[in-house]
């Protein structure tokens, strides 16, 4: 039964897929993310509303001490090293099939549940991220410390560049890829990663993983849309509205870059099982030189992976480009401005396309890591007959939350790019400035639609 | 200049939903000659007269000399309704039912194997020949 684990299966995890949306539910989402905009553009208000030092509603002392917490740090990382470790006995020596919990456990519940958290609680990965702890436990050697003087500054013209480069190999791994869900496929990537993680903080200390991991950035770039952030005054946790919370977004090169991917990807996904792009590939695959058939399909996957990232890059930054009234230099800084615009279509469309997938998959994989050498243990009792398919069962409330997901990304992410608008763009320009803006955002929520609906 | 938004955002939802409705009709003609037949007994639910009922869609597979028509068919079929795979064949492979949980059936190299399942959670599965690495249909499964 081995020779499973080769096949291609949808997103490396295998199971079914979502049923498609229905026409009705693709055009009333449409036409409600239009009425918004318009209404945001044309009549909204006229001075920036939003503003990241607004202090917010202050929590309970013992919230932020809590945060604060060493123990409560250290539990955490401590736990999160547990499970690492724990997946990986499962990948290395539990069944060596569609049966192992890595696929899982790397493409649902880290990749999707990370973003459930972080856009609840907040930029979690920096507290938990297993390769800050292992940096953080070598730090403790003696003598260690004494390097850190001599490691070189991180170049600030790198910015998010290594993470927007690790985010696209993951997505890579997933989507376009000879075989997503290859064991062996997944265990080099992350070999990759963590040789990665360990040699660029040799050499830059741990900015790098601020800079290059992609799963911190990811958590972090999502988080900016959490009700939970620290007071940069006072420090203290507080709660308060996401708009005020979003523009806190660092604008670094590269930013575009990794919203780009990620909304670039997501939409890829989509359109990747439509049954024309598939007999395309199957067409095709064959005709690329030097790498046989499955390897051509990939190289054909990979290339329209890239041209659909390229596109959501080189759009938005056109269109945050198109206003009057500013100098050739603000206008360069535009782009990076107006980025955290995109996440909450980001976060939206990512809801939409792998609610289902982190709710079922992820219990299925809960239930795998329950028995992770394949001896037929039920840890915890889990047994894959506790597994509820409602989402699946429920398709047209599936349908509604996603188009629910869709819009909200939509509408949060017009009124966003509004308030920034009237911040960035020139008095005067304000109204014509954003339109290219808004027309783009757009034209993603109704692609987005439509590519949900099924092509 | 906001009228103008209007008409054009408006415009472009028109011509996003010709689009859509275009391409809904159009993957009706597949490849294969075979996937038609496929596509042809494939909605038989909604207006089949009562002893039919219960009959799923049933899809022609034919596998010779490396090639599996049809590919990347798409039929539709509801939850509990047993979907038949006629499957003929030259060569030994094994059939993926990407279902909830998955399927797997051993395909001989010989004519008329018949291969019968039920899906009991709705979604879309895709069904894959895997030493060709090809998708033969995606069955739609409704609840």
């Amino acid at each position: 039964m081995a020779e499973i684990a080769e096949t291609v299966l949808a997103h490396g995890v295998g199971g079914s897929t979502d049923l498609p949306l229905p026409l009705p539910y693709a055009l009333i989402g449409g036409v409600w993310a239009l009425i918004v905009t318009f209404a945001v553009v044309g009549v909204a208000w006229r001075t920036p509303r939003f503003d990241p030092a607004k202090p917010g509603r202050a929590l309970p002392p013992w919230v932020t001490n809590a945060v604060n917490s060493p123990t409560v740090r250290g539990v955490l990382a401590a736990a999160t090293i547990a499970a690492t470790v724990w997946v990986a006995v499962a990948a290395i020596w539990g069944p060596q099939g569609n049966d192992n919990a890595l696929p899982g456990a790397f493409y649902v519940l880290l990749w999707v549940g990370l973003v459930a958290v972080s856009v609840i609680v907040g930029p979690i990965w920096r507290v938990i991220s297993p390769v800050r702890t292992v940096w953080r436990l070598l730090g403790r050697r003696p003598g260690a410390r004494d390097g850190g003087d001599r490691r070189r500054r991180y170049p600030a013209g790198f910015g998010y560049w290594p993470a927007a480069l690790g985010l696209f190999a993951f997505v890579w791994l997933e989507l376009a890829s000879p075989d997503p869900g290859s064991l062996t496929a997944i265990k080099i990537w992350i070999l990759c990663y963590a040789v990665a993680m360990f040699a660029g903080a040799a050499v830059f200390g741990s900015t790098w993983f601020a800079r290059a991991d992609p799963f911190e950035v990811y958590s972090v770039t999502v988080s900016r849309l959490a009700p939970f952030r620290r007071n940069p005054a006072t420090g203290r946790i507080v709660i308060g509205n996401p708009l005020d919370h979003l523009p806190t977004m660092p604008v670094r090169p590269g930013t575009v870059a990794v919203m780009a991917v990620l909304l670039g990807s997501t939409a890829f996904d989509s359109f990747s099982q439509s049954k024309g792009f598939r007999n395309f590939v199957d067409r095709n695959g064959a005709a690329v030189p030097l790498v046989g058939d499955s390897g051509g399909g990939s190289v054909l996957r990979t290339a329209a992976l890239l041209v659909f990232v390229v596109v959501v890059g080189v759009s938005f930054t056109a269109a945050a480009r198109a206003t009057g009234g500013v100098t050739a230099e603000q206008r360069r800084q535009l782009p990076g401005r107006l980025a955290h615009c995109l996440i909450p279509i980001v976060v939206g469309y990512i809801f939409a396309h792998y609610l289902s997938y982190l709710v079922e998959r992820g219990q299925e994989t809960m239930v795998r890591l329950a028995d992770p050498l394949g001896r037929g243990w039920h840890l915890l009792g889990l047994d894959s007959s506790d597994v509820v398919y409602f989402l699946s069962m429920n398709p047209a409330l599936l349908w509604t939350i996603k188009v629910a997901c869709v819009v909200i990304g939509h509408v949060v992410a017009v009124i966003a790019a509004h308030d920034q608008a009237l911040r960035v763009i020139p008095v005067g320009h304000q109204l014509t400035g954003q339109l290219a803006m808004m027309l783009v955002m757009v034209v993603y929520t109704l692609t987005g639609l439509y590519l949900l609906f099924g092509g | 200049m906001p009228p103008m938004n209007i008409v054009s955002t408006l415009g472009l939802l028109v011509s996003t939903a010709v689009v859509a409705a275009g391409c809904g009709s159009g993957p009706a003609t597949p490849a294969g000659s075979s996937s038609t037949e496929a596509t042809a007994v494939a909605a038989p639910s909604a207006a089949a007269s009562p002893p039919r009922e219960a009959a799923g869609p049933v899809v022609n597979v034919t596998i010779a000399a490396g090639v599996v028509t049809p590919t990347n068919a798409e039929v539709e079929a509801t939850v509990g309704q047993p979907i038949v795979l006629e499957v003929s064949s030259d060569a030994t492979d094994s059939i993926h039912v990407h279902s909830t949980p998955e399927r797997v059936f051993d395909v001989q190299p010989f004519p008329g194997q018949r291969f019968e399942f039920t899906v009991g959670i709705p979604g879309r599965v895709d069904i894959e020949l895997h030493d060709l690495n090809r998708t033969v249909v995606t069955i739609a499964v409704k609840p």
